[in-house]
């Protein structure tokens, strides 16, 4: 067997394009790179030269188009690289000598061109940087100054061969630090140097300027990079794509969250790193965890379980009166002509979309009155769990409405006729027969309803001001003001802490929520 | 249970559901109400089940006025186009249902569903969810669900539309024989002539929220009264053609262009005493093709039906649909000549649309 005949039986190459020469190949896979880089390009143009010039007078805007041109311009080579590697594809199953080849050699002819348009322009790797335009090295004692450049910043501020570097201003400095402190200066910006000569104790202020060297070995971690990402993208298998996506675009988050775990179980962290009290890892610890039910968090005492329970009271009393209420306001919208049906239907509506903030403090003034009757106030007054949950069910309800309305509509008439018929009340074919068949929705706003309560923090702080209700946020709100410093590990954990009953109403819900009734009825009602 | 309905109408706001609907039906009868989409026939039904309440009318289960009756207290089971079987219940406590909220005691609800489910064949899917049952084992349970409480009148809405035509043919021979059997007065609500015509003992021809006629099929069939009756009542439908009817030397003439169609005295005197043009009505069985027919056509279109060819025959302007043997090889073009058999032919009024021979 020939490899052609290999090549046709692998199905990756049609009988009428047949396998390509390398040349060819060469030629296609850098004519989509340079299509795709210019496409980049076009796009980066478009946001920094067309979009930001139009709203050059908002600032926001202005932000946002300015990220989105380094993002395009960040991604340009690696789309190239993706777009030349395509061609290479073809071959991975039949010749991957051949593949390789392919590809190294597009993208080192891509990166070559990239290269040199950042040489011309003074961009990416020959960008200027800032420089004080000496040379140092790391000693004990300091930072030593090795040469200096004639004429150059260091050289005007005379600063000698030999002096060693110990501090910017008041601040002792590294190597690492003093890099680092650099590169975030513009320029002629003044830095001062606290250095020795000799026994010598003396400072001087350096200006900061910027310098372009066009060091070609710049190029060499750039080229390894594309090489590496070409290589792993011929490979890829082709539906892994939308998931690497996926983490790439979620990675943020799942380092915040990554952060938030670490962090309750170690003494201090640096990024995402446990660190114990010599900078070293490790440290872990269960302190963070052992001080919330011991109930003392820096000084600040507590007993977590009141608030625990005012919490899941809030939480639970909200989720309870929403479903009930939504599911029979939904039903009533859905079955049932009455007067003022629509007017009600779009009254809701609006009252969703009205920022629950502005309400806040006319709400104030009404639980206030209403704490002054007999039992009522108890009940639902001003400082009770019942007056916190009654103002967010009412912020929650017109959503909740609305979804059950939806719901109910999608259940045939004959279904509930039929109900009626065998003998059920009105009632009871609510509650016995359409209930259950709307039960994915009803726990969709359920959870809504937990979570809202759960994690309710305006209106439980504004309405339970100088009284012992406190739900977890407030407590959280309480734990970051009152302690200082602030131990944000213990934060962390309270945190945490407070995620936990929501992680296992979600695993639990999950199944149901999933699970979408199927047959029964067939055909329209 | 006799069921009488008198002057009923239904009004959706302007909209006319059912208008001035008179209609009695004796005990142990089934009643098929036939006709196209939208005339009323469901609002009708749901009417009779309680569902909507009639905004004029009465109608009484017995000797019982039963206008404003909750549908629970009707007794009553109905099976629906949809078979609306209750999917988060097991076929067991669907059939159940009726009992339970009737406060049957579990041990009888037990005995009650095993035996109406083993009638409808269902015995062994008891356990089983609707959404695992097949269309025409869901219909099942359906009717043995309506059955279980031993209603005193049954109600089908189109229960066979959503079953396939084979399915269909048993379920239909099934429930007319369950309905036999039981004796229960039922009542059938179908577009589809064929389940009317087959099923029932009479048939409610309606039409735009009117009755148009209440009658054995076959009266309806041999002696439509109107001109809806005649075109809805038959497959394939009646043919339609303008004729004008002389009488002369007591002989009766049927003329349009050039067709010429002599009739009987006892069809031909009726319209022939009408002034001006009359609809007449002839079935494609009562047309042959025969070598002494009296009018001549070409054949525009062959449509095998399998035991037999429907055919359409262009005779001028006219057109006639008729039935011939597949045998004889018909092919479209070809020039034939028609036989009318005019003994079976109808006469209507072309103003009121009711029938010049049967009132």
């Amino acid at each position: 067997m020939t490899a052609r005949d290999e090549l046709f039986d692998s199905g990756k190459l049609k009988v009428d394009e047949g396998p390509a020469s390398f040349g060819q190949d060469i030629v296609e896979g850098l004519r989509l790179g340079f299509i795709s880089l210019l496409a980049m390009l076009v796009a980066a143009f478009f946001f920094s030269g067309i979009v930001h010039p139009l709203f050059a007078f908002g600032s926001v805007e202005e932000t946002v188009m300015d990220v989105l041109t380094r993002l395009a311009l960040l991604a340009m080579p690696f789309v190239a690289y993706i777009a030349a590697a395509s061609v290479a594809r073809r071959y991975t199953s039949v010749n991957i000598a051949r593949a390789l080849l392919l590809a190294s050699t597009s993208s080192i002819i891509l990166y070559a061109a990239i290269s040199a348009g950042h040489y011309i322009l003074d961009y990416g790797v020959f960008a200027p940087r800032p420089s004080l335009e000496m040379s140092l090295s790391q000693t004990e004692d300091g930072i030593r100054v090795d040469a200096i450049v004639a004429g150059g910043a260091a050289d005007v501020a005379e600063i000698k061969v030999g002096d060693v570097i110990t501090a910017i201003r008041r601040d002792q400095v590294d190597m690492a630090a003093f890099n680092r402190r650099l590169s975030q200066s513009e320029e002629d910006a003044p830095l001062r140097l606290r250095f020795a000569r000799g026994d010598e104790e003396m400072q001087e202020t350096v200006r900061v300027v910027l310098v372009s060297d066009k060091h070609l070995s710049f190029l060499l971690p750039g080229l390894a990079l594309g090489l590496v990402f070409t290589v792993i993208i011929v490979f890829l298998p082709g539906h892994w794509a939308p998931y690497i996506a996926l983490v790439g675009l979620l990675a943020p988050l799942i380092v915040g969250y990554l952060w938030v775990i670490i962090a309750t179980f170690s003494y201090r962290t640096e990024g995402i790193l446990p660190l114990d009290g010599n900078d070293n890892l490790g440290g872990l610890t269960l302190k963070n965890w052992e001080s919330i039910f011991v109930g003392n968090i820096a000084g600040l005492e507590f007993n977590i379980v009141p608030i625990f329970l005012t919490s899941l009271a809030i939480a639970v009393l909200m989720t309870f009166i929403v479903l009930l209420v939504s599911s029979m306001a939904g039903y009533a919208l859905s079955r049932m002509h009455f007067p003022g049906r629509r007017f009600f239907l779009s009254f809701t509506l609006i009252l969703h979309g009205f920022p629950a903030i502005t309400l806040l403090i006319p709400i104030f003034f009404v639980l206030l009155r209403l704490g002054e009757l007999p039992v009522i106030g108890d009940l639902v007054g001003f400082n009770t769990i019942g007056g916190i949950a009654l103002v967010m069910v009412a912020f929650q309800l017109p959503l909740g409405v609305w979804l059950m309305k939806g719901f109910f509509d999608n259940i045939p008439w004959d279904m509930e006729r039929s109900a009626l018929i065998d003998g059920a009340s009105r009632f009871r074919t609510y509650w016995e027969i359409l209930l259950p068949q709307i039960r994915p929705g009803l726990l969709a706003l359920g959870i809504f309803a937990f979570i809202g309560g759960w994690n309710a923090y305006i209106i439980p702080a504004t309405y339970s001001i100088g009284s012992g209700v406190s739900n977890l946020p407030v407590f959280l709100e309480e734990l970051i003001d009152a302690t200082a410093p602030v131990d944000w590990n213990q934060v962390a954990a309270v945190g945490l802490f407070q995620l936990i009953p929501i992680f296992i109403f979600f695993i639990f819900a999950q199944e149901y929520l999933l699970n979408i009734y199927a047959g029964g009825t067939k055909g329209s009602s | 249970m006799e069921i009488r309905i008198d002057n009923l109408t239904k009004k959706f706001g302007d909209v006319v559901g059912v208008e001035d609907l008179t209609l009695h039906i004796d005990d142990g009868e089934f009643v098929a109400f036939l006709g196209p989409s939208g005339c009323g026939k469901t609002t009708t039904l749901l009417t009779l089940a309680g569902i909507y309440k009639p905004t004029e009318g009465l109608i009484r289960f017995g000797d019982r006025v039963v206008n404003t009756v909750q549908p629970k207290d009707r007794n009553i089971g109905m099976v629906f186009q949809s078979y609306a079987l209750y999917p988060h219940m097991t076929i067991f406590q669907n059939i159940a249902y009726p009992l339970k909220l009737k406060k049957t005691p579990k041990k009888a609800q037990n005995e009650q569903v095993r035996q109406v489910a083993n009638v409808m064949g269902i015995g062994e899917l008891l356990d089983r969810r609707p959404g695992q049952l097949s269309g025409g084992q869901q219909q099942r349970v359906a009717l043995g669900r309506a059955l279980v409480k031993e209603p005193d009148v049954l109600l089908f809405d189109e229960p066979l539309s959503n079953l396939d035509a084979r399915l269909r043919l048993t379920m239909r021979g099934e429930i007319k024989h369950l309905q036999k059997n039981l004796g229960i007065t039922s009542i059938y609500v179908t577009h589809d002539q064929v389940e009317a015509m087959t099923m029932a003992d009479r048939i409610a021809v309606m039409n735009l929220g009117q009755l148009q006629a209440f009658d054995a099929p076959d009266e309806l069939y041999d002696r439509p009264k109107t001109l809806f009756v005649a075109g809805f009542v038959g497959n394939p439908p009646m043919n339609f053609i303008d004729v004008d009817v002389s009488q002369s030397n007591g002989q009766c003439v049927a003329a349009a262009d050039s067709i010429q169609l002599p009739v009987g005295k006892e069809r031909g005197e009726p319209p022939a005493g009408y002034a001006g043009t009359v609809v007449m009505g002839i079935r494609p069985e009562d047309i042959t093709i025969a070598d002494d027919g009296n009018v001549n056509g070409e054949i525009f279109l062959v449509e095998p039906l399998g035991r037999e060819d429907l055919i359409d025959v262009r005779v001028g302007p006219h057109s006639f649909i008729l039935l011939a043997d597949t045998d004889k090889q018909h092919r479209a073009g070809e020039r034939v000549a028609l036989k009318f058999d005019m003994t079976q032919a109808q006469f209507f009024d072309p103003q009121t649309e009711r029938s010049l021979l049967w009132n």
